[in-house]
């Protein structure tokens, strides 16, 4: 195998590889700004400089040529070299600021270049602490500047699009953004204009940047040039935490971190996964952060009177179990959701399975066109593969509309789908039902329902989710409920906030939890209330117990779909559901 | 011929011909003669022996960095049945550098000739030509000239009815120094930003919307024609034994008679300055001479005498030959000046990709503003310098040391002068 001696240790290596990112792999660092494993290497920052050596071979035998001291004979490249650019061969010696006090110069000297024309508003500056560019100063930089003139300035505060602002005084022209638009969104709406100390990436004159993943720039700009719109100013990166979860305004189900603060939801950025979005999300998955904040239920309601009032769970509960109880066989359509995590609607699926003839059905959200063949898909809901894999029977939103149109039914149980929203029910034909919401966000079929029961959302619960190909991941809870303290539950992240923040603090309070439950705990307190045999304590419970039952799902785990990245499911769901 | 008898010297490459740049006048005169030979001979004069007699002519381009063309050439990999490419620059935009603007003016069909040539020994179906885009009128003449070309069936489908075909595209440049580089010029040639690429891999790989590319400069391939007319022997013994041809000198600054010269390489800088361009202005002293463009370092007046015009003395002087555009500064010239437009030049042209270019060459600027305005410290001197070993070999192309060069070459050779231009200010020892 190849070998390669990077400050002096051995390393093995198979294949092609770059210096930097073999460097990377082995978990030490080198400080770097330009390249970006998933795009292509311009080495223009010069940041990640080492020194680099092969071993001279001797012409006749091909053996190594060896000095008096039996050591190899090393020939160093006159001139540092960037090892994001720089091919690993067998036998190669690298150096980098760890041995080399020329490296250690270089790398100072960059830095010292790139800082003075930078603005330096780290105070005011989005980027602020998770700033490679502050980060790797303060490692790597200099103690001072030697720039004694004024500095360049450029346009500030540009609008680029809809999402992204553009601050080029802060840019350091590493063209990531530009990349991005060329080779990962192709939608090449990025350029750098202008020359020398006075480039910046801008697009085109009379277009906008309003390409659906754009956001993305944001995230892998080394600094604050790039900021977005809707983020911007809100947080500072210190005072949020950041949860491990997935983006459920499709059916891809992009890898997401949910950065939450006094349990809001700040921001959603994508989590690496090369199986599913590698960097990358689309710039809708970001909006879901008012999904989790805003218009929620909080607390049950029930329709008294045609009035809407806020009712407390003891009562929503024995109405709705006296209901049930009383309702004829037969009589009650429970629809599951694509849109509701695989636990949730097992649960309800075996909940309602113990009443004799009640049709459990789903209705996928799919709206053909809206797709790319990138990370947005036709499909609207995150888990449509998980309903179908589950057995529950699939409607279309017509088959759907007449059976509630039919008259045959006297119950709806109704789980996270808007119906009315979607033109599924009516207002009217809602409320010739006794109906059941159990809901996240207000919507028309809330305000119709009888009654209505406020559920967990993704970023609240344990949560798994099938994507379009087959793939399940989960969620972790990143908000608290009113029931929940992640101070108790190990398995929440803590941020700085989180851990020491006291009621003194700005940050800390109790302003923001919601008064809502997850939809199968929902079920269980009302298996309580009509001493039905249904038990659950965790949603862990839930998962293995699909595990073991459903063959579709044999193996899985919360701890391997957190260890593997998400598990592809043997049973692939047909590819109706995302005609490429 | 003899470094000696320089002044019987015959130029070839703009011959003293009324309206040679015409293509019956440069027929009549035993032009296109060469590739005549070499396409009704083909056994013999196959591509690689048509390369081979280049390399061993000893042909180095005359593009700046010196390195032989021949040898260039047999860097191109075998032809695989995809298009290849040769691209002539013709972008020179370095002050003092006014070469090429000549060929195309006065001889365009040498160097479309060259080119056939070169495309036939290596294989290659298609010249770009990339010529300066401030070059209007030039852009003009070579337009007449290629059509020319192509109506008398140089150029085109089956030339000569050898089965061989050339195509030459001509392509004018936006303005832009950087476009010079061998690889931002194919960048701007793809229609992109001028961006000089990483190397490896050389043009000689990928080149070209990532085929096999060669890049020479316009004088260099003029130059093919008349190694296959007069035999590689006479171009090997003309001038410098290391760097022989005829080469053309650009001959700019304080002098009587400026312009470009036609003489043998290896010629006394002194014979240059004194006799073709008849000395200095108002019979001063030379102060300090730039002997290929700004970028490379300037000489000290009083350090001439036997420096010839050729890579091999050039650099024992402390200088490079690059494009012989030589510019001479008489014994008035502020140097501080000199300098500061210098870098105000290379601060212009900077494309801004790497760092240490698109940062250092601002501040270089900026500092010897400073200076020239008298607000300068002994310390700023030294900043220069450490500002030049920070720039030196540490970006993807050239720019970052053509521009750091003049810098530290004047600042080291006419220290004197900077210095007196600077505040003598003492610093506190902390």
């Amino acid at each position: 195998m190849a070998e390669i001696f990077i400050d002096n240790k051995r390393y093995e290596f198979e294949g092609q590889t770059k210096v930097l990112q073999f460097i990377l792999d082995q978990g030490l660092e080198l400080p770097f700004f330009c390249y970006h494993p998933s795009l292509s290497i311009p080495a223009n920052c010069r940041q990640c400089y080492v020194e680099a050596g092969q071993p001279v071979l001797n012409r006749e035998t091909g053996e190594y040529e060896l000095d008096d001291n039996g050591e190899r004979v090393i020939r160093f490249f006159p001139k540092l070299m960037t090892a994001c650019s720089l091919d690993a061969t067998d036998g190669m010696v690298i150096k980098t600021h760890v041995t080399s006090e020329l490296v250690r110069r270089g790398q100072k000297d960059i830095l010292e270049f790139i800082l003075i024309n930078h603005p330096l508003d780290c105070p005011i500056c989005d980027q602020a602490g998770e700033c490679p560019l502050q980060i790797q100063t303060y490692k790597y930089g200099p103690e001072g500047s030697r720039f004694e003139h004024k500095k360049v300035h450029k346009p500030k505060r540009i609008q680029l699009g809809p999402r992204v602002v553009l601050d080029a005084e802060r840019c350091i022209n590493c063209t990531r953004c530009v990349r991005f638009t060329e080779e990962i969104s192709k939608s090449n709406q990025l350029t750098i204009s202008q020359r020398g100390d006075h480039n910046y990436p801008i697009t085109a004159p009379g277009t906008e940047f309003d390409d659906p993943y754009s956001i993305n720039t944001v995230d892998i700009c080394p600094v604050g040039a790039l900021t977005s719109t809707d983020f911007r100013f809100k947080a500072r990166v210190w005072e949020m935490s950041s949860t491990p979860s997935i983006d459920i305004t499709n059916a891809k189900g992009c890898a997401v971190d949910i950065w939450t603060r006094d349990n809001l939801v700040m921001r959603i950025t994508p989590r690496y996964n090369p199986h599913v979005n590698d960097y990358w999300m689309p710039d809708a998955g970001r909006e879901a952060y008012k999904i989790y904040n805003e218009n929620r239920i909080s607390r049950p309601e029930m329709v008294v009177n045609k009035d809407s009032i806020k009712t407390s769970w003891n009562n929503a509960l024995l109405t709705i179990s006296e209901k049930l109880t009383g309702a004829e066989t037969g009589k009650t359509l429970v629809f599951a959701s694509a849109y509701a995590s695989v636990e949730d609607n097992y649960a309800i699926q075996q909940f309602f399975a113990r009443f004799a003839n009640t049709t459990v059905i789903y209705v996928p959200d799919i709206k053909p066109g809206t797709g790319d063949d990138f990370l947005i898909t036709d499909d609207q809901a995150p888990n449509s593969s998980g309903c179908k894999l589950l057995g529950i029977n699939e409607v279309d939103a017509d088959q759907a509309k007449g059976m509630i149109d039919s008259g045959t039914y006297e119950t709806l149980v109704i789980l996270q789908e808007d119906l009315v929203g979607r033109g599924i029910a009516s207002t009217e034909s809602l409320t010739q039902y006794f109906s059941v919401y159990l809901g996240t966000n207000n919507n028309s079929t809330s305000r119709s329902a009888s009654v209505t029961i406020p559920i967990t959302t993704a970023a609240e619960h344990f949560g798994s989710y099938v994507n379009v190909d087959g793939r399940i991941q989960r969620t972790l809870p990143a908000k608290e409920t009113l029931y929940t303290d992640r101070r108790l539950d190990l398995q929440m992240s803590m941020g700085r906030l989180d851990h020491y923040g006291t009621r003194f603090d700005n940050w800390v309070s109790d302003n923001n939890k919601i008064d809502c439950i997850p939809a199968w705990e929902f079920l269980v307190r009302l298996s309580h209330e009509m001493n039905l045999e249904f038990r659950y304590n965790e949603a862990r419970e839930i998962i293995d117990e699909i595990a073991l039952k459903n063959s579709s799902f044999a193996g899985i785990s919360y701890e391997r779909m957190d260890r593997e990245l998400g598990i592809a499911l043997q049973d692939q769901p047909s590819k109706e559901l995302n005609p490429a | 011929m003899s470094l000696t008898d320089w002044k019987a010297y015959k130029p070839v490459l703009i011959p003293n011909i009324k309206d040679y740049h015409k293509i019956d006048v440069y027929e009549k005169h035993g032009g296109y003669g060469a590739l005549k030979k070499i396409l009704a001979d083909q056994d013999t004069l196959t591509p690689q022996h048509v390369t081979e007699t280049v390399k061993n002519a000893g042909l180095r381009g005359r593009g700046g960095a010196g390195f032989n063309t021949g040898l260039k050439w047999s860097f191109m990999p075998k032809p695989d049945g995809g298009p290849r490419y040769i691209a002539a620059n013709g972008d020179e935009s370095e002050p003092g550098t006014f070469k090429d603007r000549v060929i195309f003016e006065f001889n365009p069909h040498t160097f479309i000739e060259g080119s056939i040539i070169a495309a036939y020994a290596m294989s290659i179906t298609t010249v770009y030509v990339y010529i300066r885009g401030e070059y209007r009128s030039w852009i003009r003449m070579m337009e007449k000239a290629v059509s020319d070309a192509y109506e008398r069936g140089y150029l085109g489908q089956n030339i000569l009815k050898s089965g061989f075909s050339v195509d030459m595209v001509l392509h004018s440049g936006a303005g832009a120094y950087i476009c010079g580089e061998e690889s931002s010029l194919m960048e701007s040639l793809e229609g992109k930003r001028g961006y000089p690429r990483v190397k490896p891999p050389f043009p000689a790989q990928k080149g070209l919307w990532g085929r096999p590319t060669t890049i020479n400069n316009i004088e260099s391939l003029a130059n093919v024609p008349l190694i296959f007319n007069n035999g590689a022997d006479w171009y090997k013994g003309t001038g410098a034994a290391t760097h022989p041809g005829p080469l053309l000198y650009g001959i700019s600054g304080h002098v009587n008679r400026p312009g470009v010269y036609e003489y043998p390489t290896g010629m006394l800088v002194t014979d240059l300055i004194n006799e073709v361009a008849m000395g200095v202005r108002g019979g001063k002293r030379v102060k300090a001479l730039i002997p290929g463009g700004s970028s490379t370092p300037p000489l000290r007046g009083d350090a001439l005498d036997g420096v010839r015009m050729d890579s091999d003395s050039l650099r024992q002087a402390g200088s490079m030959l690059g494009t012989a555009g030589m510019c001479i500064l008489d014994e008035d010239t502020d140097m501080v000046d000199y300098l500061w437009r210098v870098s105000h030049f290379y601060h212009h042209e900077s494309c801004g990709q790497c760092t240490p270019c698109r940062e250092g060459t601002g501040w270089l600027e900026k500092t010897l503003l400073k200076i020239k305005a008298g607000d300068g410290t002994m310390r700023d001197l030294d900043l220069l310098l450490d500002l030049c070993t920070q720039m030196e070999g540490r970006t993807i192309c050239a720019l970052a040391d053509a521009a750091a060069w003049p810098v530290r070459y004047t600042i080291t050779r006419f220290r004197d002068e900077f210095e007196a231009r600077v505040k003598n200010t003492v610093y506190a020892l902390s």
